[in-house]
């Protein structure tokens, strides 16, 4: 029985041997010429400045969650008002509202609970602050 | 995709033609008061974000909250909900299912979530986010309290990380401690993989039978399908999303990271009650969706589940014998124990199921305290700030006789002697194993339940028959620690005589799987 | 029968149970509240024995109405499909007669404990009278089990509660020695009882002694009907090789607990413990169960000519060695240890004789005397100051005439005198053994070896009985004893009467002689359970064994034991008799080297431990280094080995993890795949 796995195997063997037939040969006929240009990182033409480990500061990571959970309280919110007059009229207003209160009250909670211990309050951090300083000095 | 679409059938679909009648939402007690409690904990925090003034408020209403919600489980569970005649309880077109394994295991994780918050208490004391830590383990006790009740894929799924998210948060919990954050990162990139594996398995059944709800996809592979090969892939893949919940091989590398370094009674957490959540959402998926009798001919994953529970236990127990710190070996024994309860699943195709996957809850049961009790031991010594290899356990039994004498229990009882519900529980697993026929998984067993005695002996020589360390100290007796790895070792002595009231119950809620 | 009386009856037996809990109690309340109590946990040890001794009569009645009982209580482990582990019990007129036995002896053995002990200011009496009540409760549990698990059990109990007891002066140095001595040399014994009784449940799936589903009924149909035993497995051996094999393994036990030859070492010096623990031991406790115990399952022993062949001789050689041995020794005590060994000589010949109700009449007169004869020794013992040299003794019957006659008494019993108890059992053992003897030459063995031991029993039981009472003082302690007190006369005089009539019960010969139907004992434990009394093991001897007894009147050989028995006594008086006795023993020469030095029994025993034992231990000791440790130490180092490479594995680093279970979800896949044939 002409298995189709067979067929797929075969496509699999060919789809690794070419890109690695292909390296082998170049690397075969081409010349060798060292260069520092060729290992530096490629910054569309720029020249690479400092290293690629820059530190964020992690409260553009608090919004960006806090913005993940609006986003998705949006994604379940919409399809339920599109349906929302036909659903108060199939099942009575307790049983189409009530949910949705509860997890928007409960999404409150969450977000009252964040804001309060300083969630979206901007620290400034008192080393950036310094180099600021220092910076301005110079 | 899969999560909008479960949602929408939840407003959409069955609950609008049906909607609930109260007596369902009694069903649901448990869960509700889990997660309710963690609301009151964002409010109390809300209001007064200073934990160093609140500390008992929060641990009380978690403690509080956790007592009552074990209450209602064994309230329901002794009043026959969703057991007997009337058969389990499908709530919300069967996206949740209330029957008496989900009860069962509601009672194992509050039970352990109770001994971990009392223990808490002492353990963060002077520590900040403490409202946080109780949040979070209230709010995994629900993701797993819902994982005992899932009744679909989809469920599955978002219970999984209900239960997950916070774990990972609280093996980080010690900001200022490498291995704390270092444990948590692991377990969180480790338990990504593990998800998008699992998620890929549910996506791979749900192209081979278009159903997500676990009966519905009984009914349609009941009658065969072409797909044999997806299936069987996306299956094993589903199985894999589990082993790594319940810390199986080869999808333990998390366990033993995880455990050593997150506070000791979150371990205990993790080590107990997550590990029995991986298990009970195993045993319903397997049992009912992808039940043995319509789908091992094709894709035999009791096969799968043998070698995972031969090479989980020989590993955890091999690996255990070799540590030097208690709490590593105690990770190692959790992952070997995994392979005793896997033994359960192994053995599904012979006739005899009720039996064999009763004694895997039952085992999972007793572990739930011995193994609770024996973290929340070392989360004493934690406290005591008396080191963590085996030598520095020397002579403990001079200074805190009562502890001791509860982790000697713990010990002997989690290696299978008959002084705690251990020795039991393993028996009916062995007698499981022997009775359907998996003489090398019964002798793997014997095997390495005699190795590991070696390793749970050398705790208890240290602790008595050790001469103590010149600067053995310790200052105080933390009420909460000790009256957690108290109440954990008498309930586990306890389980010795009194198996046969649990012993009852989970056979007959499992057998009811397969009714 | 009406309903008043059947409600009656069922409730004496529902309450049976507490006939062994009722010590059981007592020895928790010794244990934890002893010291709190005047006399030290005594009187709790008193009312709950003595409460175990009504609710015994009160079954013992019931039995007598013709009742029996036959019930499990609680069940330990039970699997469908084989057998289970269960307690239970069986109240038919043999338990029902020892139960009355047990508790009355130990019932008197606490009283005499609160003059031996109390009165005489010992130290740790808690503890003691913990150890009695647990002693009592252990054995009464085994008289009523039901089945061989639950006597077994039991059995294991009553071993470690000797233990106890014989060491309790565990600061000086010979008890603790005589308690290991007595614990190892029973446990040597019960390493054969435990393979039997595992090897009963093999064979018949069950281990209760009575109902149409027990064992020794199985073992029966198994040989009577032939069909029925295919279905039990005897391991490729004929049925009844098999069940003689069984029947040696669980002999094993009885060995050592009954202190029959070559396992009865332990006795002697397990005199080291308190003397009321020496009389509660040798007279209803430890050595009666292994005796008990084949009585108990004697329809099943009766299967086997073998097996009861073997019994009657090691019982008729050892009722003759032990006798000689009492001949010389010195101790009073020692003496009647030796004593003791030789009457449970008595009892399993009489057993292995096919005389079932001789042996039982003779365990229940001896438990009697021999009780007596102890608490009278211990009498002794108190008036003498703790001396127990009966070279230092002399001359205290004037001091004590109540410890005398009733030792008399209890002497007479012992020697077989008419009309004491001891010689109608004596007599009804040796009886039995004859008239069976005369058509098997082992069991004539047997018999003579018995009737040898008559003579030396009358010797040594008057020889002791002289030197202790009769002639001058020979010390300063004798000519000045200790008086006894009420606690202490008051057992005496109980059995001293009982060791006087119990004899009467069963008249065998006098019954012959005059046709009257005076067998009372007989006639008791020809009723009971159907398959569980005298009658139905008489057939079965006679159909399944084979014995046949020869015509011969009971009064020919009761007259020969007499006989013998008084020039026994005879000789003692010739010899002992005077004001100041000689020490003839040194006539002896080299027999009474030997005879001092129990025929180097001990030596053997410990040259045989020491060379064959120590070869094994070594054997043992290297299987255990290189096969076992080889094993353990292979494992762990292999999972040393195996634990560095999971180390190896566990290398921190979270990459590797993910490769490693990518890979592990691979290998599984590839493995079902394959075997499921998914690639096809």
């Amino acid at each position: 029985m002409a298995s189709p796995w067979i067929a797929i195997g075969a496509l699999a063997l060919v789809a690794i041997a070419i890109p690695l037939g292909m390296m082998v040969v170049s690397s075969l006929l081409r010349p060798t010429v060292e260069e520092q240009g060729k290992s530096a990182t490629y910054e569309s033409g720029e020249i690479p400045t400092g290293s690629t480990r820059i530190r964020f500061n992690i409260q553009y990571y608090m919004v960006a969650l806090l913005f993940v959970i609006f986003d998705i309280e949006t994604v379940l919110i919409f399809p339920w008002t599109v349906i929302y007059r036909s659903a108060v009229g199939s099942a009575g207003l307790v049983a189409a509202l009530v949910p949705m209160l509860v997890f928007i009250g409960v999404l409150v909670i969450g977000l009252a609970w964040a804001w309060r211990n300083g969630a979206v309050r901007w620290v400034k951090s008192p080393r950036a602050e310094q180099r600021r300083q220092e910076r301005q000095r110079q | 995709m899969v999560i909008s679409a479960s949602l929408v059938t939840w407003f959409s679909g069955p609950t609008l033609q049906t909607a609930p009648p109260i007596g369902d939402w009694v069903a649901l007690t448990p869960v509700l008061l889990l997660g309710l409690t963690a609301l009151i904990l964002f409010v109390i925090d809300s209001i007064d974000p200073d934990d160093a003034s609140n500390t008992p408020a929060l641990a009380g209403t978690a403690a509080v909250g956790t007592v009552l919600a074990l209450g209602a489980a064994v309230v329901l569970l002794a009043a026959g909900i969703g057991q007997g005649q009337g058969g389990a309880l499908r709530l919300y077109g069967g996206q949740l299912i209330v029957d008496g394994m989900a009860l069962f295991f509601t009672v194992i994780f509050t039970s352990v979530a109770t001994l971990v918050i009392v223990a808490s208490y002492d353990y963060l004391a002077d520590r900040v986010y403490q409202a946080e830590y109780y949040m979070l383990i209230l709010l995994a006790a629900t993701g797993m309290t819902l994982m005992a009740a899932a009744g679909s894929l989809a469920t599955v799924f978002i219970s999984l990380e209900l239960a997950s998210l916070p774990s990972y948060a609280l093996v980080a919990f010690l900001k200022d401690n490498r291995g704390s954050v270092e444990a948590g990162l692991k377990y969180f990139l480790i338990g990504a993989l593990s998800s998008a594996i699992f998620a890929y398995g549910i996506s791979l059944v749900y192209g081979a039978t278009g159903r997500l709800g676990l009966d519905a996809i009984a009914q349609q592979l009941s009658g065969g399908t072409q797909l044999v090969g997806i299936l069987g892939v996306g299956v094993l893949m589903v199985a894999g999303g589990f082993a790594f919940k319940t810390a199986s091989v080869p999808f333990h590398f998390w366990a033993p990271a995880a455990y050593e370094g997150a506070p000791a009674p979150v371990s205990a957490f993790l080590s107990s009650a997550s590990k029995a959540a991986g298990f009970v959402v195993a045993f319903r998926v397997f049992a009912v969706a992808f039940s043995p009798d319509a789908v091992a001919a094709s894709v035999d994953w009791t096969l799968a589940f043998w070698l995972l529970a031969a090479v989980t236990m020989t590993i955890g127990n091999f690996a255990a014998a070799t540590q030097d710190k208690v709490k590593r070996m105690l990770a190692y024994s959790s992952v070997g124990h995994a392979g005793y309860v896997l033994i359960g699943l192994a053995a599904l195709n012979a006739g005899q199921n009720g039996l064999v996957l009763g004694a895997s809850m039952i085992h999972l049961l007793v572990y739930g305290f011995m193994n609770t009790g024996a973290f929340l031991f070392v989360a004493l010594a934690e406290h005591w700030e008396i080191g963590r290899t085996f030598e520095d356990y020397n002579g403990l039994g001079t200074q805190a006789p009562i502890a001791c004498v509860a982790m000697s229990v713990f010990m002997f009882s989690l290696a299978g002697l008959p002084v705690g519900g251990g020795f039991m529980s393993k028996y009916f697993i062995l007698v499981g194993a022997v009775g359907t026929g998996h003489f090398v998984l019964a002798a793997l067993l014997l095997i390495n339940s005699a190795l590991s005695l070696y390793y749970y002996s050398r705790v208890v020589r240290s602790l008595w028959f050790e001469d103590p360390a010149d600067s053995l100290s310790i200052d105080g007796y933390p009420v909460g620690l000790y009256a957690a790895v108290i109440g954990a070792a008498v309930i586990t002595f306890l389980l010795l005589p009194g198996i046969f009231l649990a012993s009852d119950v989970a056979t007959s809620a499992a057998s009811a799987l397969f009714a | 029968m009406s309903v008043a009386e059947a409600s009656t009856t069922a409730f004496a037996f529902e309450v049976a149970p507490a006939i062994a809990v009722l010590p059981l109690a007592s020895f928790v309340i010794a244990l934890f509240a002893g010291k709190y109590f005047p006399k030290k946990g005594a009187l709790a040890g008193v009312t709950a024995t003595g409460g175990s001794l009504l609710l015994s009569l009160w079954v013992m009645l019931t039995v007598a109405g013709g009742a029996y009982y036959n019930e499990e209580i609680y069940t330990l482990v039970s699997t469908p499909e084989s057998f289970d582990l269960h307690f239970g019990v069986l109240l038919d007129p043999l338990s029902a007669l020892m139960l009355v036995i047990v508790s009355l002896v130990s019932f008197l053995v606490h009283v005499f404990s609160l003059g031996y002990m109390n009165d005489e200011g010992e130290r740790g009496l808690p503890r003691y009278y913990a150890g009695l009540g647990l002693f009592s409760f252990s054995m009464l549990a085994f008289v009523f089990a039901d089945n061989l698990f639950m006597s077994f059990v039991f059995f294991e109990l009553v071993g470690l509660c000797s233990w106890l007891l014989i060491g309790h002066w565990y600061r000086e140095d010979a008890p603790p020695s005589a308690a290991k001595k007595a614990f190892l040399v029973t446990r040597f014994g019960d390493y054969f009882f435990l393979i039997g009784v595992v090897a009963v449940f093999a064979t018949f799936g069950t281990a209760t002694f009575a109902g149409s589903e027990s064992f020794p009924v199985l073992a029966e149909e198994a040989l009577t009907d032939g069909g029925a035993g295919g279905e039990l497995s005897t391991f490729g051996l004929g049925a009844q090789t098999w069940f003689t094999v069984l029947g040696f393994l669980i002999l094993g036990g009885v060995i050592g607990k009954s202190a029959q030859f070559p396992l009865h070492t332990w006795l002697p010096d397990a005199m080291e413990g308190p003397t009321p623990v020496s009389a509660l031991i040798h007279a209803a406790t430890m050595v009666a169960a292994g005796v008990y115990l084949v009585a108990r399952m004697y329809g099943f022993y009766a299967l086997s000519p073998t097996a009861l062949a073997v019994i009657a001789f090691v019982g008729g050689f050892t009722a003759l060695f032990a006798a000689s041995m009492a001949v010389v020794k010195r101790d009073v005590k020692q003496v009647l240890a030796y004593s003791t060994i030789s009457q449970y000589g008595y009892m399993m010949l009489g057993l292995g004789a096919g005389g079932y109700v001789a042996a039982v009449f003779h365990l229940m007169t001896h438990a009697f005397f021999k009780a007596l004869l102890f608490l009278g020794a211990g009498a002794v013992i108190i008036a003498m100051h703790h001396r127990q040299d009966m070279w230092e003794m002399g001359g205290l019957r004037e001091k004590l005439p109540v410890t005398y006659y009733t030792f008399l008494a209890g002497s007479l019993a012992l020697a077989g005198i008419v009309p004491f108890a001891g010689f109608w059992s004596k007599d009804e053992v040796l009886y039995e053994a004859l008239v069976h003897g005369l058509t098997d030459p082992l069991l004539l063995v047997a018999y003579l070896m018995g009737l040898i031991a008559v003579f030396f029993t009358g010797f040594y039981t008057f020889r002791m009985v002289l030197l202790t009472f009769h002639g001058e003082p020979r010390t300063h302690t004798a000519r000045n004893p200790h008086l006894p007190g009420w606690n202490v006369k008051f057992p005496l005089v109980v059995l001293g009467i009982l060791a006087t009539v119990i004899g009467l019960t069963n008249m065998t010969p006098v019954a012959e002689a005059t046709g009257l139907e005076i067998e009372f004992l007989h006639t008791w434990l020809e009723h009971g359970i159907e398959g569980l009394n005298s009658e139905h093991y008489g057939e079965l001897l006679e159909t399944v064994a084979g014995y046949s007894a020869a015509e011969l009147s009971p009064l020919l050989a009761a007259a020969l034991s007499l006989a013998l028995a008084l020039g026994g006594a005879g000789l003692a008086y010739s010899l002992y008799s005077g004001d100041r006795p000689d020490r003839h023993t040194d006539r002896l020469g080299d027999a009474r080297t030997l005879l001092m030095n129990n025929y180097y029994q001990d030596e053997y025993q410990v040259w045989i431990a020491e060379t064959f034992g120590t070869g094994v231990a070594r054997l043992s000791d290297r299987f255990d280094q290189s096969i076992v440790d080889g094993a353990v130490n292979g494992v762990s180092s292999v999972s040393l080995f195996s634990g560095g490479r999971i180390r190896r594995i566990q290398t921190g680093i979270v990459s590797n993890y993910a490769t490693l279970l990518t890979l592990g979800l691979v290998a599984l896949l590839l493995v079902v795949g394959l075997t499921g044939g998914w690639f096809l």
